[in-house]
């Protein structure tokens, strides 16, 4: 998604990115040097063909017909488009989506930052403390932990108890349409160990030198974290908002376990690919469910470029601080 | 018709890997794997349902007494909760391999027959390889469309009341034959007057009971290819239902989905419940209190709207082995031993064969065989309403609207709209 440019921009001269890009040493090499690579690549051109490209070539041409998988495909032009916009149910899965994505990416970056802040410092133990944050991200999209977190959030279970305990009020989440789409936010906030991982290894990018320098200056704990963390870890924490950004948009799994396969109670974690997916395999519309996807996949990418053109703003390199 | 909520784990992995697994082994085993035959004449043929464990229990015990009989007949089962049973069969059926012979409900008929995926078993039936005598109460007719016999009863169920039988003593309210609505509402009144319990646990976004109503007035829910009533007609009945949540005669929305996936009648939020005759066997499972059949409630005085629905055995119109797959269908549903084994799971059994050989020993199995028996004697059982193609995504959208509608989330003149559009678009599909 473009990061790979941010990164190169990142490394310092002389490494592998900048030598592959040297003018004319592609060139040079003989021809049977490129057969011999392109066999080497074969299998995963083959999958990006078979199993990305051409399903991606399929659904942009079932988004502008009605198909419903056992009839031809019948061209009826921007008609899908136009009944997305005019289906309340598709208002609903973006509203419940975009909610999602607002209030779960940023705790869980928040999280993550704080809890790679403390890991960072060398202690006893740190390697366990690390495994073991990190230990929920392992097993947190499989669809047994979406079984947990239902028996967790349901009425009268644990969470259930523990509230009432506290004087917190009672009732399941997963029944309430108010409350079970924060069970799904705390399932992606539980899962921070990714973005923690990325963001200790950035931690260790900072040089020493610039706290020493801030130290003697007189600088606080807080100030050197607004003044020197932040903006030395204002790359890494781009590539995370990114990328997290980009995974929520994308969430199905829990939201179709935690929900019995519902996407209930009234339509509270109807997620975009949920209803998508309903569409499509329920309902018989392909190509309404394709026109979605299409949808989807241009909100992501307008998300993204804005994003990318709001990194001037806050994001900065090495070199702009040197 | 066969939905039993439940959703176990294994399935739900099932449904989540049934696209790519379709689509990407499909290609492979399609040739392959509906049904091959082997050099010594034997042939295999798939079966599939829904339903829960207790049912592949039963069933695979009759697919041995089969085997034993027609030993040249391999019979390959697969079996998943009702959503992904149907998830998984779409996806088999466009891709023109669908099991031999599967479960089906009357709501899918039209929609698979439209498609071409179902086999008219007449043919079957006039060579002598699948018998359609001996049905009781002329359940056969369930699987007949525009005069195709398109699945073959295996049980008979009909819409009821289920009601606390405490509750309603104590209330002081014994339910009978004919009573009217008005009798019935006045009822659940006094029962969250003197009982401090709603009546019941929300009627009105049930879609089958519904269609009761709408033919006590001379109309249906279904035509053959669209929708019976309008929508002045779903306004009434809405907006009565709203106000009856709002007057606490009925459960509040929000405790029914906090129950579930328990009932609100077995969970004692609740005193009478509108179900299927061979559900309720959940409810002594699931609750402390004794729970009872009792009639629906009329308009006239008389007419109920009930018929006979029913679970069948359907095959595939791509089967290579036609004859086997009667032959299993039909000892399936005639066979007395089957019978003993199967028992009401899939309904009252539908064959006298099979009816007359279990004998059920239970309370609530017996309580449903009387049920089906009395209303039987009533005179009240009509012919089937027409299920067209899309009522099953109807059904959900009838249920799900209603839902939102009864918590206050969607006004009932907009939901009204919304259920008219979500019906035409899901009956044009």
């Amino acid at each position: 998604m473009g990061t790979a440019v941010t990164l190169v921009k990142d490394s310092p001269p002389g490494t592998a990115p900048a030598r592959l890009g040297a003018p004319g040493a592609v060139r040079r090499r003989r021809r049977g040097e490129n057969l011999a690579g392109y066999l080497f690549m074969s299998p995963w051109i083959a999958g990006f063909l078979l199993l990305t490209a051409g399903p991606m070539a399929a659904s942009l041409y079932f988004a502008f017909t009605d198909y419903n998988l056992f009839d031809a495909p019948r061209w009826i032009g921007l008609d899908n488009f136009t009944a997305l916009f005019d289906d309340p149910r598709w208002q609903k899965s973006v509203e419940v989506t975009a909610k999602y994505v607002v209030i779960g990416t940023p705790l869980k970056l928040l999280l993550a930052l704080g809890v790679a802040l403390l890991l960072a410092q060398s202690r006893r133990g740190q390697a366990f403390y690390r495994a073991a944050f990190y230990a929920p991200s392992l097993i947190g999209a499989s669809v047994s932990v979406g079984f947990v977190w239902r028996a967790l959030f349901s009425d009268g279970a644990v969470v259930d108890r523990t509230q009432s305990f506290l004087g917190l009020g009672s009732g399941g989440w997963v029944g309430d349409p108010g409350r079970v789409l924060y069970s799904l936010v705390a399932l992606t906030v539980w899962q921070f160990g990714a973005p923690m991982v990325i963001f200790l290894a950035g931690l260790k990018q900072v040089p020493r030198e610039l706290y020493e320098a801030a130290e003697v200056d007189g600088a606080g704990p807080l100030r050197r974290f607004w003044s020197i963390t932040l903006p030395m870890l204002s790359p890494v924490l781009f590539f995370n908002v990114l990328l997290e950004t980009i995974h929520s948009f994308q969430i199905f799994g829990s939201a179709y376990v935690v929900s019995n396969t519902t996407c209930g109670p009234a339509d509270a974690t109807l997620v975009y690919t949920c209803y998508l997916y309903q569409k499509g395999f329920k309902e018989s519309q392909m190509g309404f469910a394709s026109a979605m996807a299409w949808m989807l996949l241009l909100a992501v990418a307008l998300v993204t470029a804005v994003l990318f053109w709001s990194q001037k703003r806050w994001v900065h390199y090495e070199e702009d601080v040197r | 018709m066969g939905n039993n909520g439940s959703v176990e784990r294994r399935t739900v992995l099932k449904a989540a890997g049934v696209s790519v697994a379709a689509l990407g082994l499909g290609a492979a085993t399609g040739c392959g794997g509906s049904g091959s035959g082997a050099g010594d004449g034997t042939v295999t043929i798939r079966y599939a349902w829904w339903g829960a464990d207790e049912r592949a229990k039963r069933i695979n015990r009759s697919i041995e007494l089969f085997e034993k009989k027609y030993p040249k007949i391999k019979v390959q089962t697969d079996f998943q909760d009702y959503v992904a049973f149907w998830e998984k069969f779409q996806t088999q059926a466009a891709g023109g391999n669908p099991p031999d012979v599967f479960q089906n409900a009357v709501g899918f008929l039209r929609k698979y027959d439209k498609r071409g995926i179902l086999l008219d078993l007449k043919s079957q039936i006039d060579a002598g390889n699948l018998s359609l005598k001996n049905f009781r109460a002329g359940v056969e007719k369930v699987g007949q469309v525009d005069g195709k016999q398109l699945g073959i009863p295996v049980g008979s169920n009909t819409m009821s009341l289920v009601v606390d039988e405490k509750v309603f003593e104590k209330a002081g309210i014994q339910p009978k034959q004919g009573w009217t609505w008005d009798e019935y509402f006045a009822a659940l009144k006094r029962i969250h007057d003197t009982q401090k319990v709603a009546g019941d646990t929300g009627y009105f976004a049930i879609m089958y009971l519904y269609d009761l109503y709408l033919r006590q007035n001379g109309k249906a829910f279904f035509t053959k290819d669209g929708l019976g009533f309008d929508e002045a007609d779903l306004t009434e009945w809405w907006t009565d239902g709203y106000n009856r949540v709002k007057a606490g005669i009925i459960t509040d929305p929000k405790r029914v989905e906090q129950d579930k996936p328990k009932s609100s009648l077995s969970a004692g939020h609740a005193a009478s419940e509108f179900t299927w005759d061979n559900f309720t066997v959940r409810y002594t499972a699931e609750g402390d209190s004794t729970y009872g059949l009792a009639p629906i409630p009329t308009t006239d005085g008389k007419q109920t709207g009930q018929y006979l629905a029913s679970l069948m055995l359907s095959a595939s119109a791509h089967t290579k082995h036609p004859e086997e797959v009667a032959r299993f269908i039909d000892f399936m549903v005639h066979d007395p031993e089957v019978g003993r084994i199967m028992g009401y799971d899939r309904g009252i059994l539908a064959t006298t064969e099979q009816f007359d050989a279990f004998k059920p020993s239970d309370a609530p199995s017996k309580a449903i065989a009387q049920y089906e028996q009395d209303v039987a004697a009533a005179g009240v059982l009509g012919t089937i309403t027409p299920h067209p193609a899309g009522a099953d995504t109807v059904e959900s959208a009838f249920l799900r609207i209603g839902g939102d509608m009864s918590q206050g989330t969607t006004k009932v003149s907009d939901a009204v709209k919304q259920f008219f559009s979500e019906a035409k678009t899901a009956l044009a599909v």
